[in-house]
This record gives C-alpha cells, sequence and structure tokens, in this order.
C-alpha cells in the first residue's frame, strides 16, 4: 500500500466535537517541571512531539497511559511501550484488519506517555477492511482453542530461549575452545549477538502479546453492550461475572502461597515462617528445622514458574519480582498461617462463586425480550467465555513471567557493563535507550579490542547522574489525564476496554479542574461494595509495607500482585484503569470494592485522610483532611 | 344479598382474591396468606356497600349515575352526583351493619392491644384489577382513624368517593368501566403503620421498562408524600438479580406527613433537622425492599407496582400491592433483528455495527 493512501485513509478515531468549548490543556503548552530541564534527550526523537507536525499533534486527543506506566519512563523501560506501539497497533491497522480502527499513536510527555487512538471512518475503506477482516478474524475465532495451545507453546519456547540468553564480561584472553573449534567468531561477536537476541526475543514475545488480544477484547465488548442495551445500568462487575473464567493463572501464585501455608501447618513448621520477617533468615531457619526440607523442596517447586510474578504491572524494570524479593508473598504466607491457625478456611470458595455465577446468567437470562435475544445472549457468552481464558492468562505468560526473566537478563547484561568499568550500578543501564545500549556495547568492544580505554568508561556516568536528576523531578510531576482536542465519539474497541475511556470519561475530566481541592471523586466502579477507612498512597511497592490493617489503597494502578495485601485493606482506588485493566480482573475475584480511573486520587488524597469509597457508585469521597 | 359477609378479615382463609374485597384488599390478603408482613385489618365488603345502599333506596341513582359517567359530568350529572354524596354521608346505616363494624373494630383494637387504634381506611375498589386500569389515586385514602364513630364516618366517605368527580370521569377514560354499573366498593380498615421512612416501588425501571431492575420512591414518614407528589422523594435503583445499588439519589426534605398531634390529624409537619439531607433509608433496606419486590412480582407472576412503609422498629410492611399498568402492557419488543453466528456479530460490531438496537426510549407508552 502506498504510503500516500494510508495517510488518506487514516483519520484520528475520536474527532474533535465543535458543539463543546471546553478543551484539554494544548499539548505544547505542557511546562517542563523545575529540574527537569532537557527530559527530551532521554529518549528517541520519534518519541516526541514535532514542531513540524504540529496541527496533527494538536488536533489529537491524547490520554496518559498510567495503566501501564503510572510513572516517568526510564529510556531502557521504553523496549515496553514501543513494542505495542508497533505489535498491539499492527494487528489493528494491518494484520486483521480492523475495520473501524487503526493502530493507537504514542508520544512522550514530560516523559508520561500519552496514546491517541486512530480510527477509519471512511465507509468505503471500512467495506474493504472488512473483507478481509472477516476471513481472518473468522478463522482465528472458529479455531481459537487450537490456536490458542500453540500459542501457549509458542509463549513457553520463547521464554526458553530467553533462558538460554547468557551475558558475562569478556575474557582477557579469549578461550582456548574458541579457537580450537574454528568458530572464526569470538565472545565479542557472542556478546553483541546476544545482545540482539534479547531485544529480539523481547520484542517476539511482544508480538505474540497482541496476536490474540484485540479479537478477546472484541468479544467481549460485543457481549458487554448487548447486556447495556438488554439492561442498562447494568454493571461491568457484574457482566465479567458472567464471562470470569473463576480460576486463572493469575491467581495461581496466590493459591500457591495458600497451598505452601498449609503445607507449613501440615509439616509442623508454621511458627519458623512467622517468626523470621526477613526472608534469608527465614530460609535458613526453615533449613534447619525439623520437617523444613521437605517443605523448602515444595517451595522450591512452587517457584518455578509461579514466583516469576511482577508485584507491578510488568512494563517497567523497578517492580520487584516475588522471586527477586520474597517479602510480599512470605508476608501472605504469614497472613494465611495466621488464619489457619484460627481455625479459617483460606481455599477460595470455587464451588460458590460457580454456582452464583450460573443464578446471575441464569436469571439474566431469562428477563431477556425476546427467545431470539436469548440465542443471542448464549452465543455472545459462549463466544466471550470462549476467548476469555486467553484474555486473562496472557497476562501471567507476557508480562509475570516472560518480562520478569527479561528484566533479570537486562541486570545480567548491565554486570557486564559494571564489570567493564562503564558504570558503578548495574541499574545505571536503565537510564540508557537500547539504541544507546547497543552503541555503548560497541565502545566496550572497541576498548576491549585495542586495550585502550573505552569512551564509555568516562563517558556515561556524568550522563547517568544527570538522567537521574532529570527523572527525579519528572517524578514529582502529576500528568493530567488528557491532552489536546476532545473526542465525540470514541470507537476504538480496547481504548474503551483496556483504558476504560468512553465519551463520559472524556467528558467528566473535561469537568474536573487536576488543580482544584475537589472532595468526590469520580471513576469507574470496578467491584462492588462500600468502605471507610484511612487513606494510604502507595506509589511504589516498597510502600506496600507500609500498610496498615482496613486503610484504603490508593494508587496510581493496582499491580495484580499486590494481592497478598488485599486481605488487609478495606478498598482499593486508583488514577487509571477500565474494566479489563490487569488489576480490575483481581480486584473483582478478592471481592475488594474499588474504584479505578479516578484520574487524580493519588493527586487529591493524602495518606491519612478518612475516605469513603463506594465500588458501586465508582465514587470516592474524602470525609476528613488528615491534620497538617 | 345478607348470604354474602359484610365483613371479611384479611387472613381469612377465603380473603385472598375475593371479589367481595375489592382490587387492593384482596392483593393484600394473598399477599398475606404467602407470609408477606401485612398490618392486620379487615374489609368492609361491597356486599356490605350494596346493603347500604340498597337500604337507602340508592342503588338505582348510583347506577345511572355510573352509566353516565363515562360521557363526563355535564353540570346536571354533577349536582346528581354530590347530591348523593350527601345522602351516602346522611342516610342511616343498616343497624346490622353497624353492629358489624363496630364488632370487628373492637376486635382489632383487642387483637393489637389498643384502645382507640389508630387505622387507615382505604378504598379498594372492584374495578381495580379488571381492566389493567391501576385507578390509582382515584378513590380516597383516610389516614389516622380512630374510634368506631370516626371510622364509621370514613367508611361512608369511602363509599362517597365513587361518585366524586375524578373518579367518575376517570370511569370514563377506561374501557368496559361504563358497562358495569352495579360496581361496587369495599372500604379497608387497617391498622396503621408508624411510618419512619415508606414509599413505593416498580419491580421494573418506570422509565424504560427494563425488568432487570426494582425502582424505589421513599421519603421520611408516612408515603402519602410520594403517592400525592407533593413530597420529592429519594430514588434507588436495584438490580434484581445481583441486588447492587445502582443508582442512588438523596433528595433532601424540609417536611414530612406524619400524625399532627396539635391537630388531631395527619398533616405535613417540619421534618427532625438530622433527618433532612440524610438518606431516609440505608442501603440495605433498599436492598431488603427490592428483595421483597422480587419475591412478590415472582408470587404474582407479573411486574408490580408496591406501597411499603418501614415503621419505627424498622420492619417493613407491604401497604398495596398491584399490578404495573404502563410497560406490562406493552410487548417488549426484541433486541436483535437478523439472526446471526456470535462470531458475526463480533465481526460486524468490529466493524463498527452493533448487535442490538438502541434502547427504547422513556415517555409514551
Amino acid at each position: 500500500m502506498a504510503k500516500k493512501s494510508l495517510d488518506e485513509m487514516t483519520n484520528p478515531a475520536v474527532k474533535g466535537s465543535s458543539s463543546s468549548n471546553k478543551s484539554f490543556p494544548n499539548p505544547f503548552n505542557v511546562k517542563t517541571p523545575v529540574g527537569a530541564e532537557g527530559w527530551e534527550e532521554l529518549y528517541p526523537y520519534y518519541y516526541l512531539l514535532s514542531p513540524e507536525r504540529r496541527e496533527m499533534e494538536e488536533g489529537k486527543f491524547w490520554f496518559f497511559d498510567g495503566v501501564h506506566n503510572p510513572e516517568p519512563l526510564y529510556p531502557f523501560d521504553t523496549i515496553m511501550t514501543e513494542n505495542w506501539w508497533v505489535a498491539a497497533s499492527q494487528m489493528a491497522s494491518r494484520v486483521w484488519p480492523i475495520p473501524v480502527a487503526m493502530g493507537i499513536d504514542q508520544r512522550l510527555i514530560n516523559g508520561y506517555i500519552y496514546v491517541s487512538p486512530n480510527g477509519v471512518t471512511d465507509p468505503e475503506q471500512i467495506a474493504k477492511r472488512q473483507e478481509h477482516f472477516t476471513r481472518r478474524a473468522g478463522h482465528y475465532f472458529e479455531n481459537w482453542d487450537e490456536i490458542y495451545s500453540e500459542w501457549a507453546e509458542k509463549a513457553k519456547d520463547c521464554i526458553g530461549r530467553l533462558d538460554k540468553i547468557k551475558f558475562q564480561p569478556l575474557p582477557d584472553i579469549e578461550p582456548e575452545e574458541n579457537v580450537f573449534s574454528h568458530r572464526g567468531i569470538y565472545s565479542s561477536h557472542d556478546l553483541l549477538s546476544s545482545y540482539n537476541r534479547l531485544i529480539e526475543n523481547m520484542l517476539e514475545m511482544g508480538s505474540y502479546h497482541f496476536e490474540m488480544l484485540n479479537l478477546g477484547y472484541g468479544a467481549y465488548l460485543t457481549f458487554r453492550e448487548f447486556c447495556q442495551q438488554a439492561f442498562p445500568g447494568i454493571t461491568d462487575p457484574t457482566i465479567t461475572q458472567m464471562v470470569c473464567g473463576i480460576d486463572n493463572l493469575l491467581l495461581r501464585p496466590d493459591d500457591e502461597v495458600r497451598r505452601l501455608a498449609t503445607a507449613a501447618m501440615e509439616l509442623k513448621v508454621a511458627d519458623v515462617v512467622l517468626k523470621y520477617e526477613q526472608p534469608d533468615e527465614m530460609l535458613a531457619a526453615m533449613a534447619t528445622a525439623k520437617g523444613g526440607g521437605l517443605w523448602l523442596e515444595k517451595f522450591e517447586a512452587a517457584k518455578e514458574p509461579w514466583f516469576r510474578f511482577s508485584t507491578g504491572v510488568g512494563y517497567t524494570h523497578t517492580d520487584p519480582v516475588w522471586i527477586d524479593d520474597l517479602r510480599l508473598p512470605l508476608m501472605a504466607m504469614r497472613n494465611y498461617i495466621e488464619l489457619l491457625q484460627r481455625g479459617e478456611d483460606i481455599s477460595r470458595p470455587l464451588a460458590s462463586l460457580l454456582k452464583k455465577r450460573d443464578k446471575v446468567t441464569k436469571e439474566y437470562r431469562a428477563l431477556l425480550p425476546t427467545d431470539q435475544d436469548r440465542e443471542a445472549f448464549d452465543g455472545l457468552l459462549g463466544l466471550t467465555c470462549k476467548v476469555f481464558p486467553y484474555v486473562e492468562d496472557h497476562n501471567f505468560f507476557v508480562e509475570h513471567w516472560h518480562h520478569s526473566n527479561f528484566w533479570s537478563k537486562v541486570r545480567e547484561l548491565a554486570d557486564v557493563f559494571v564489570a567493564h568499568n562503564f558504570f558503578d550500578d548495574r541499574e545505571d543501564l536503565f537510564f540508557l535507550h537500547r539504541h544507546e545500549i547497543y552503541d555503548a556495547l560497541y565502545d566496550l568492544l572497541t576498548g576491549w579490542a585495542t586495550g585502550s580505554q573505552a569512551r564509555g568508561e568516562v563517558y556515561w556516568r556524568p550522563i547517568v547522574q544527570r538522567r537521574r536528576g532529570v527523572r527525579d523531578a519528572l517524578a514529582k510531576w502529576t500528568p493530567p489525564p488528557a491532552l489536546g482536542t476532545p473526542p465525540s465519539v470514541i470507537t476504538e474497541p480496547i481504548t474503551i476496554m483496556l483504558w476504560g475511556i468512553t465519551e463520559e470519561t472524556v467528558e467528566e475530566w473535561l469537568g474536573v479542574n487536576p488543580s482544584a481541592d475537589g472532595d468526590i471523586l469520580r471513576g469507574v466502579p470496578a467491584a462492588s461494595g462500600k468502605a471507610t477507612g484511612l487513606a494510604r498512597i502507595v506509589k511504589d511497592s516498597e510502600d506496600l509495607y507500609q500498610i496498615q490493617d482496613s486503610e484504603i489503597l490508593i494508587c496510581r494502578i493496582v499491580a495484580p500482585s499486590w494481592a497478598p495485601v488485599f486481605s488487609r485493606i478495606a478498598a482499593a482506588v486508583s488514577d487509571v484503569g477500565g474494566i479489563m485493566a490487569h488489576s480490575a480482573i483481581i480486584s473483582r475475584e478478592y471481592g475488594l470494592p474499588s474504584v479505578v480511573g479516578t484520574g487524580f486520587a493519588t493527586a487529591n488524597i493524602q495518606t491519612g485522610d478518612l475516605v469513603e469509597v463506594d465500588g458501586d457508585a465508582g465514587t470516592v469521597r474524602v470525609l476528613e483532611r488528615a491534620p497538617g | 344479598m345478607t348470604d354474602l359477609p359484610f365483613i371479611i378479615w384479611l387472613d381469612h382463609e377465603f380473603a385472598p382474591g375475593n371479589p367481595l374485597l375489592g382490587g387492593k384488599f384482596s392483593n393484600l390478603a394473598k399477599m398475606l396468606a404467602a407470609g408477606f408482613s401485612v398490618p392486620p385489618g379487615f374489609g368492609v365488603s361491597t356486599a356490605a356497600y350494596h346493603h347500604f345502599m340498597d337500604q337507602a333506596g340508592l342503588e338505582a341513582e348510583a347506577a345511572s349515575l355510573l352509566a353516565a359517567g363515562h360521557s363526563m359530568a355535564s353540570a346536571d350529572i354533577k349536582s346528581k352526583a354530590s347530591d348523593m354524596v350527601a345522602r351516602i354521608m346522611s342516610q342511616p346505616l343498616p343497624s346490622d351493619l353497624e353492629t358489624a363494624i363496630r364488632r370487628d373494630y373492637a376486635l382489632l383494637e383487642e387483637r393489637v392491644g389498643q384502645k382507640d387504634v389508630p387505622v387507615a381506611v382505604r378504598s379498594s375498589g372492584e374495578l381495580e384489577d379488571l381492566t389493567g386500569a391501576s385507578f390509582a389515586g382515584q378513590y380516597d385514602t383516610y389516614l389516622w382513624i380512630f374510634g368506631a364513630d370516626s371510622v364509621l364516618h370514613h367508611i361512608r366517605m369511602c363509599w362517597a368517593s365513587m361518585f366524586g368527580d375524578a373518579a367518575l370521569s376517570y370511569r370514563g377514560v377506561v374501557e368496559d368501566a361504563g358497562s358495569r354499573q352495579d360496581v361496587g366498593i369495599c372500604a379497608g380498615i387497617q391498622q396503621m403503620v408508624e411510618a419512619r421512612a415508606a414509599g413505593v416501588m416498580f419491580t421494573l425501571d418506570p422509565l424504560n421498562g427494563d425488568p432487570s431492575k426494582v425502582a424505589i420512591e421513599a421519603c421520611w414518614g408516612l408515603g402519602e408524600g410520594v403517592v400525592k407528589g407533593d413530597i420529592a422523594p429519594s430514588h434507588f435503583t436495584i438490580d434484581k438479580v445481583t441486588f447492587e445499588v445502582i443508582k442512588r439519589q438523596i433528595v433532601s426534605q424540609l417536611k414530612e406527613y406524619a400524625f399532627d398531634t396539635k391537630t388531631g390529624a395527619v398533616g405535613l409537619i417540619p421534618l427532625a433537622a438530622e433527618c433532612q439531607d440524610n438518606a431516609c433509608i440505608s442501603d440495605k433496606e433498599a436492598v431488603n425492599l427490592a428483595k421483597l419486590g422480587k419475591h412478590i412480582e415472582q408470587c404474582q407472576s407479573a411486574s408490580q407496582d408496591i406501597e411499603w412503609a418501614i415503621d419505627q422498629q424498622g420492619d417493613t410492611k407491604v401497604l398495596q400491592v398491584r399490578p404495573e399498568t404502563v410497560w406490562s402492557q406493552r410487548e417488549r419488543s426484541g433486541l436483535v433483528s437478523d439472526v446471526k453466528s456470535p462470531v458475526d456479530h463480533v465481526l460486524l460490531r468490529l466493524s463498527g455495527v452493533r448487535v442490538a438496537k438502541p434502547p427504547s426510549e422513556g415517555g409514551q407508552p
């Protein structure tokens, strides 16, 4: 397809509304926070707003994607967002293609990611795309289960190849076997190609990530709209309840923790788990305790792969993974043991959940007006239930298992740079973009090959230091939820499903002044129930350890792996997120009142404020401000 | 005529569905029989009404008035009707009937353990259920009546209310009503509920006919304000399947309908300040009402319009039950127009075509 025709067929999915004179801030007028001057150097040129395309950039509706990246991006971590920029977009625009949707564009503004869906509005183009789409998507839907089992194999294979990639410092003298095997290529080439394979492996998994996702969301969206038309006001938790598997891979890590708690009771080593808060001390004591060896065997078995579980969304290197930081699963385990010691049942009530789901489904079905409607309901529900295991489980394969291992490999590479005196700390690597890493790696090879000091040894340290300061300044800034021209209609399915952006959301944002000290915030009701308690602002997973019983968790986004603290908190509130956001799924499973997508909760609420969360109405009310 | 009972207690085995009790009261008897909490009482039957009219020599004229009513009241008919009302109020009650009513009011006093027990005297018309028309608010209800003399007086007022302007002309717009000239009316006597909060509920969403919702309107005090419309009620919409509170709109209220000790009658009196801006029922009470509504609907096998009250002890009472008359009589149109495979539905949706037609607009049925 010629480029020109592409541009002609692409319109913003969201068109500016002329009737409303309200508008979001112009993206070009966003001020750089003090201390963050020159932030643009952290990112590649193509990620920044360009004055050369000013009219196009201003005319689009940009919303902040805090669902996946609540914090300003580290330069290296853009590999994740850059991946879906292409991988998710191409599925809609070129692969299926989805008749009404092109891809989702991205820009970094003050280091935060803003996205903008492109749509197709020309009826002729929609019709042309529909021909391809019907055949291709139809094939996937008809063969869904087989394709999903192939998918799981591909995903595991990709993870297996990732695990085999090794990084080590270059040797002083090339090992003899590399000479006598007549390979003709040496450690330098191995290091460079390992890096390339690492990046390609990430982008390969990133492509699998979106192979079936749009279609899965599409089926769910269709069923959801049908229910909403039949029963106006039906809540999303109710619709999801009809569709959700009561068991999915995201719940497995927590299930393993429950099992280990039970095993600790049976093997009479529960006291060892309870006694030590520090994981290392506990494991050391366990090794010498009677019955401890058997428990440790079970513990080790459960870790692979279930502790490859990120405490964040998996999209940033800073989210600790259970397997590297055992405090979170062990804290949960202590909770479970205490419950068991009080004689409580800690198993999830699967049978009663199933019974409830079937009852709800049956009653709604009976309320539909005609037999034809019931037939459509049955069909759509059946299809949605079929696609849903993928929609839920891909998250474990991709973001948790693969990406956790990816970050760990990147740190292995960082150790090579530390060994070659480029950085003082392995974490410094993340202040370089992946393309800069390639340069730095080549720089390192030249130093090794020639025996001269590589320039990198004196070049990167001041840059890393400056970038760290810039990023710290950016992190203090609160990104507005939207910029640019407000849309009047939103058609792009993923925008609706994943980010919870609807025409109502936009209206709501337009009516809110982010700097106002509002005492009531509105968001998406993600899980029903009502709770009142003291707020605890959690900005990173380290803050999780500060949480006191019955507090209300207020965060940019709830990460699924925070589940272990759910038994202690009264409710969860997030700035961002839609009903399909990874976190919303888990909140519902735990029956925690939850409001997501409030826009400004972390900015307007302080730790210690008394707040009331209404998970049915989707409101968060500040009842009393904390003193001072 | 005297074979038919003048008085039927709500808990009598022949009360449920008995036409002698009129629509409202025979339905309430059904509710009581089904185990719902209904204030105790009895109906002064349509047979009692006919007995009085017969003894007073008013039957023939009543029939001609009811027949003419549907042609809308001319000045002549108006004067005849007001003459009829005056005679109903003044003609002596047959002594057997008066004795029976006094005896059973005393029995009610005994049953609830209160001398001069306050009661509601409600008109329960025979046509209420027969025609599918609600007759809502056309016949009078008198609250907080106490003492046998006053009860007797208000029973006459119920009878007379059949000949009020509004009731006569409402008959005119209800099909077939005009052909029923022998129609009678029952006067229901029930212990008064000292309502902390009260109101009405529909077992569907009255705005769009959605049968998956229970819509509740509630106010502080007696429910008269909600029924009459002179108190803006708070609204609750409850999901009938999951019992989630989907909508909650609390309206502040300055006055309530309650028994006014100064006037000795029910009137609008100032509401306690601490109540004015607060919800008159809790979410839990709203959900319990919805459960009650759903249960009643299942018993009646049709959508219902229910009056309820919550007394000072927090007990919920059913005051009136009748079929919902607007949406129930419309055929619900289907959502999908073409039979398609689910995959085709999804493919079309992602091509920009929705599965279902837009939801029906509220307003005129």
